[in-house]
């Protein structure tokens, strides 16, 4: 009876490892006729990673031929792409944020594209050509923007009632009247009407509407800019996230410290899932001379050491074409770079500002940044003049 | 004169000069791996630093047809920000240290005096040393907020961390109080160490406390000043972590929290200069290296050990 019992169990032990070993070999055998490209970026929260994944999923089921084997980096994502650069084992395809665009292309290690665009007869003109030359220098293109933010005007309405306005600001003037009615009405107890950053990335979409521009920043357009910004600070009429007592504009709007902010998209999920009892309204960034604004954006681009480029051309140009940048915009998490791909509702004053929107980098620019800011906040407490802050800059831009 | 042990040859084994060599060779094979190991992830990695901080060197290596030159140290010597760097850090290290010293020493005493709940107050100093440098900024963040509790307190609105004129000083009292506790235990050590004979002959002689303690007590911890001078003068020198934090990794306000460690992170790796980066971790090297010889001169040799 015990033996018996024995030779069952050492039966059902052997088919069961027979299976296990069987199915191995055949999900290896699986593998080896696909090549595999490998993908990465920074994590921007798990929902975004789950929907990356499952974008990755779609490709995987409709390419037998390729497998991607996406894999978020964790940490400093600049500085654990550096190091495996430096190895010459980066993933073959991965993210690429507009700042760090020159910086890497400069660097040699991102990969040329136009040869796989002209084969395949890619078609690039459906992307906003502010967005994507942010990853081209000269005639050459080193990435496709995957998505996209603007800045745009985000107000409390509460404090717009208090104060008599009825709309959100669209002129440089009717932000300066607005920003004085909120003051004299006292519409923002415990703070100030405009919540502005000591950040280029926000004041530099007020240069472009100026007609100012960063290859010619010494220009009387960039300084009238300026000082415009920085009028606010004189004025009394802003205060920096620092001196709120805040961590960004957009935590000064959600607790009642500012009832004008500039940011991007990304204000919409944070305001709703943490101040889902302030009432705001978005309306399109304010135009000065001319409409301005500035694109945050992040391409997938290739690695010059990626091992099967083709392959690899062939996930790129997957998702960031059109089928898979509509996957991508399913849950509006972010917006489309692409003209043909349509966005979830609610973010038409994003979208305006599409066809004149400046990618946001520029050469040297961990450096140039540093000073652009920390001369910023020199110039805001009056320690500085405007043209010494420029001409620091340009020397830094040129660096 | 030699002792007993080194003089007696282990009989039929040879001479006494074998026997040096042998024991000799023991001792370097006991040290061998230690030193691979420092070579390999100390040695090495500085003198390639210093190699580095001669040429022009991006993320892929040495730039393509990159000659050897100081180009580098041209830039660093032009360069206005890494001279705030520099100034920052030397103007953190010459306020945090005699902070830390005065506050650790005052601490040990306090722990040597024989009051009741002793243990108690030893690991309620000693615990801010403990706790994640990140953990404790960030904390301190919230509280010298603008709305903050020290602000509640003093009856003040003013943003320490978000003004230049108190962004520095602020992490100097940061720093002093976290770091005291770590200074307390090298000085109660030294201070168990002083034999109580010569307290013993002042009281004798009549002599006050104040009068024990600067004439007997701190000329006695001699070489413990040296030591703690020494050790956490190279700290401060390295700071960079809660400069970082409490900036948000901009150096801000106008530059107040820019130190020469953030300065070289900044050029390594997110500019992707290592050329620049490297020739000024080499600045630094030599100005820790010059003041701990200046410091050895004056103070005085560490005799503890």
């Amino acid at each position: 009876m015990g033996r018996a019992r024995a030779a069952v169990a050492a039966t059902v032990v052997l088919a069961l490892l027979t299976v296990v070993v069987a199915s191995a070999a055949n999900a290896r055998s699986e593998r080896t006729t696909a090549t595999t490209v490998t993908l990465s970026g920074w994590s921007a929260g798990k929902t975004e990673d789950d929907l990356l994944q499952q974008i990755v999923n779609d490709f995987n089921t409709t390419h037998p031929n390729i497998h991607v084997d996406y894999s978020v980096i964790n940490g400093d994502y600049a500085t654990a792409m550096t190091a495996r650069f430096a190895a010459h084992n980066p993933p073959d395809v991965f993210y690429v944020d507009s700042s760090i665009a020159p910086t890497w292309i400069k660097q040699g290690v991102v990969q040329p594209l136009n040869s796989f665009i002209k084969k395949s007869k890619y078609d690039t003109t459906k992307f906003y050509p502010g967005l994507l030359n942010a990853f081209k220098v000269g005639k050459t293109y080193y990435g496709f923007p995957k998505d996209w933010s603007p800045l745009a005007v985000e107000i409390n309405k509460a404090m717009f009632a208090k104060a008599g306005i009825k709309k959100a600001p669209r002129t440089w003037a009717e932000l300066t009247a607005d920003a004085q009615k909120l003051a004299s009405s006292n519409a923002v107890p415990g703070g100030k009407p405009l919540c502005l950053p000591t950040d280029w990335a926000r004041m530099l979409a007020f240069v472009f509407q100026n007609k100012g521009s960063l290859a010619n920043v010494q220009s009387p357009a960039v300084a009238a800019a300026v000082n415009y910004y920085v009028s606010f600070f004189k004025k009394g009429l802003a205060a920096t996230p620092t001196q709120l007592g805040v961590g960004w504009p957009g935590e000064a709007l959600g607790k009642e410290k500012a009832a004008i902010i500039f940011e991007g998209n990304w204000l919409l999920p944070y305001m709703k899932s943490t101040f889902p009892q302030v009432g705001f309204g978005v309306g399109p960034m304010v135009k000065g001379k001319v409409n301005g604004n500035l694109g945050f954006t992040v391409s997938y681009s290739m690695a010059k050491d990626a091992k099967n480029k083709q392959a690899a051309w062939t996930v790129l140009s997957w998702l960031t074409g059109k089928a898979g940048m509509s996957k991508w915009m399913s849950l509006g998490l972010a917006l489309p770079s692409r003209s043909d791909v349509k966005a979830v509702g609610g973010r038409a004053p994003f979208l305006a500002a599409g066809p004149f929107s400046k990618g946001w980098g520029f050469p040297n620019f961990s450096a140039t940044l540093t000073i652009m800011n920390n001369d910023l906040q020199a110039v805001i407490d009056g320690n500085k003049t405007t043209a010494d802050m420029l001409s620091d800059v340009n020397a830094s831009l040129k660096g | 004169m030699t002792s007993a042990t080194e003089t007696v040859p282990a009989p039929g084994r040879g001479s006494l000069l074998g026997a040096r060599v042998r024991e000799a060779g023991w001792g370097y094979l006991f040290v061998l791996l230690p030193m691979v190991v420092f070579g390999l992830f100390f040695i090495y990695p500085l003198g390639y630093g210093i190699y580095i901080s001669f040429f022009e060197w991006g993320i892929l290596g040495k730039a393509p047809g990159a000659n050897a030159s100081t180009a580098n140290y041209h830039d660093l010597w032009n360069d206005q920000v890494f001279h705030r760097a520099l100034r920052n850090t030397f103007e953190y290290a010459i306020l945090v240290v005699p902070l830390e010293m005065a506050l650790g020493l005052l601490l040990a005493l306090v722990i040597n005096a024989r009051i009741r709940g002793r243990a108690y107050f030893r690991s309620a100093f000693y615990v801010p040393s403990i706790v994640s440098s990140v953990a404790i900024t960030t904390i301190a963040i919230f509280i010298l907020n603008p709305d903050g509790l020290l602000n509640k307190i003093i009856g003040s609105d003013q943003a320490w961390f978000g003004d230049a004129s108190t962004a520095l000083y602020s992490v100097v009292g940061l720093n002093a109080w976290t770091t005291a506790g770590t200074v307390m235990l090298f000085y109660l050590a030294a201070l168990q160490s002083i034999p109580t004979d010569v307290y013993e002959a002042a009281a004798v002689d009549g002599t006050s406390r104040l009068r024990t303690f600067w004439r007997i007590t701190f000329p006695l911890l001699k070489p413990a000043h040296f030591f703690v001078l020494v050790v956490f003068g190279i700290g401060a020198l390295k700071v960079f972590d809660q400069f970082y934090i409490v900036s948000n990794g901009t150096g801000g306000p106008e530059y107040s929290t820019l130190s020469a460690v953030f300065y070289i992170y900044q050029e390594a790796f997110k500019s992707a200069n290592f050329g620049v980066g490297a020739a000024a971790g080499v600045v630094l090297f030599v100005a820790i290296f010059l003041l701990t010889l200046i410091q050895r001169a004056t103070v005085g040799r560490a005799e503890i050990g």
